[in-house]
């Protein structure tokens, strides 16, 4: 861990949360991403740095949409909510309990919501829905809490993660990549309550690997709830995170004495030279995809660098993959026009590219 | 009718060439009067071509108190309600004009009252208590109800939910909010149809067929919470709730240690 300290330097290491650990999915191949969470180094800040703050902060309007939506799905005692039960998993009408872990103190969320699943998962008590609970989630070696906006519900035995978001469905169709940023969130709530069941001596396959994704339908507010298979998102998620716990070869693979740190001066602002920590953060190697754009703090930094290089990365991950092998643009082109001759296991590669080549000049003449 | 439309047309014409006038004197003041008249007139126009007279809504300020008007709504809901609810309730049968954001002091300050001079009031509009005993988020009910109806067990906002739909269907006024209001309501309710507007019997029907499954649990639940309450507390936290823990902050502690 010693290693890990020294990368993050002075600052204080950063808390992660839902979105952030989600994120750690979306781009398991890029070990400067690894590093800096497993760091928990702030990114944000370090991008900020560097001259290249990052777009996000999710919009005002935005946060007041969802709380809004949020709200009246949770209206009367999530009177929406259980109709969506009812008809999605056939909840029994009898099925109605509802706690509030945020009755008690702040801190005592977490326990409370312990004690709470515990009693669920021996079938004492009544409880089916719990709102605003609170897990906890190690990640390499930090305890990251979460705070589900939403409702682990329990039926037959079984615990579903209910996820509110308020992007719409129009006419049974969402934002694929909206859905996928909100299974992968709900894949690490998931995973928390899984945990959590564990330590508490429960199977943890208790907790269902569908969750419930509650959006807007069509263009009214009327709420309408499906279910997503999270599978995939948590074996990634789980790769992920046993990866963070062994960072070991990232870091052997970093020169001696590097570190991220800001080396923020008296009065808090980072004072480390740009240039020198730029150097520092361009020996972790990064694995710059467009999605980054939306998902991770440092993205307009490695962009401009994979712009540098001219790198096919920048093209999307299906264009990287289908050139695999050929790492630039440049070469990429070099091989087509036939410029360049095609180096062991390429030959492939550069046969596609001139068939390619040839197609496009015959359209174009 | 055509002279009073022509009328119209001259008088709107009149009043957009105002208004552009205005506009480029970069007199913004006139140009906001000039906008308002002719918004006036151009409902009018729409008025008379589609013969409609305008419902004019009888939305005087009214002289009730906010504290009134949601005594009123909690009154004819008869069970701890949400400020949201309260409000939609005001609003659909009580001609109300409260909205929700002059609701969120309004605990703290009957809190305030009752503990400078206990009971000087004939009722207070107080909170609902958790099995904790603490206050119920969101929660308001009048203090001169039962001990055991202002309790907020696990079936409570269940049971709550739809005693309430029961009290608004069983309304004898129908107005359009309230059928808006009782519409969503049905939805939620399994049987109750969703037509709009709902058929007030079968959604007092399907809320008491569901009603009847909760009911008997869900009255030993808030018995034993009403028990423990009456025991345990004192009057002011009876009706406000009894203080959760909540972390002190660091400073505070430091203080406590040089004491």
């Amino acid at each position: 861990m010693n290693r890990l300290d020294a990368l993050r330097g002075t600052t204080p290491p950063k808390p992660h949360d839902a979105r952030a650990i989600a994120a750690l999915a979306a781009n398991p191949g890029c070990a400067r991403r690894a590093l800096m969470d497993g760091a928990g180094i702030d990114k944000g800040a370090v991008a900020h740095h560097l001259g290249f703050p990052a777009p996000f902060g999710q919009s005002p309007f935005a946060i007041t949409r969802g709380n809004a939506f949020e709200a009246l799905v949770k209206a009367d005692g999530c009177a929406e909510l259980i109709r969506m039960l009812r008809e999605l998993l056939g909840l029994p009408i009898d099925e109605v309990a509802y706690h509030d872990v945020l009755n008690v103190g702040a801190h005592l969320r977490h326990a409370h919501t312990r004690t709470l699943i515990d009693r669920a998962a021996r079938g004492e008590g009544a409880g089916t829905l719990y709102d605003h609970p609170l897990f906890a989630l190690a990640i390499a070696g930090h305890t990251a809490y979460l705070e589900p906006d939403v409702v682990a519900f329990q039926l037959g035995g079984r615990f579903h993660i209910v996820e509110i978001k308020s992007f719409a469905v129009i006419d049974g169709q969402a934002d694929p990549a909206a859905v996928a940023a909100a299974a992968r969130q709900a894949a690490v709530y998931v995973l928390a309550l899984r945990t959590l069941l564990e330590e508490l001596g429960h199977d943890p396959l208790r907790v269902a690997h569908e969750v419930v994704l509650v959006c807007p339908e069509n263009f009214a507010n009327r709420p309408v709830a499906t279910l997503v298979d999270v599978r995939r998102q948590l074996a990634v998620l789980r790769r992920q995170l046993a990866r963070m716990t062994s960072l070991d070869r990232l870091l052997d693979a970093l020169p001696e004495g590097v570190t991220f740190d800001l080396a923020p001066g008296e009065d808090g602002r980072p004072a480390r030279p740009v240039a020198e920590l730029a150097d520092a953060v361009r020996t972790a190697e990064a694995r710059y995809a467009p999605d980054c754009l939306s998902t991770c703090d440092l993205c307009f930094f490695c962009r401009d660098e994979a712009r540098q290089e001219g790198a096919s990365d920048l093209l999307g991950r299906a264009v990287r993959d289908e050139l695999g092998g050929v790492a630039s643009v440049r070469e990429a082109l070099a091989l087509a026009d036939g410029s360049r001759a095609p180096a062991e296991g390429q030959e492939e590669i550069a046969r596609l590219l001139r068939g390619a080549e040839r197609l496009r000049r015959e359209c174009l003449a | 009718m055509s002279d009073r439309l022509d009328e119209l047309e001259r008088r709107i014409d009149e009043l957009r060439a105002g208004v552009r006038r205005a506009m480029r004197a970069r007199d913004g003041a006139a140009a906001r009067v000039l906008r308002a008249e002719l918004r006036t007139a151009e409902k009018a126009w729409d008025a008379l071509v589609s013969g409609e007279q305008p419902a004019e809504k009888a939305r005087g300020p009214r002289l009730v108190t906010v504290r009134e008007q949601v005594h009123q709504a909690l009154a004819l809901l008869g069970v701890p309600a949400q400020a949201r609810l309260v409000v939609a309730v005001s609003g659909a049968f009580l001609a109300g004009t409260i909205r929700s954001s002059q609701l969120t002091s309004l605990r703290r300050d009957e809190e305030r009252s009752f503990r400078s001079s206990p009971y000087g009031r004939p009722y207070y509009l107080c909170a609902a208590l958790t099995d904790r005993l603490s206050p119920a988020r969101g929660y308001l009910t009048v203090s001169t109800w039962p001990v055991e109806r202002r309790m907020v067990g696990p079936l409570s906002p269940r049971v709550d939910f739809l005693t309430c739909a029961v009290r608004i269907a069983e309304q004898p006024a129908r107005t359009p909010e309230g059928d808006r209001l009782l519409a969503r309501m049905a939805r939620n309710i399994p049987g109750a149809g969703d037509e709009v507007p709902p058929d007030p019997g079968r959604v007092a029907e399907a809320a008491r067929r569901e009603l009847a499954v909760h009911a008997e649990r869900d009255a030993a639940d808030r018995a034993e919470l009403a028990r423990r309450a009456v025991t345990q507390l004192d009057d002011a936290a009876r009706l406000f709730g009894a203080a959760t823990l909540t972390t002190v902050p660091r400073s505070l502690m430091a203080m406590g240690d040089a004491r």
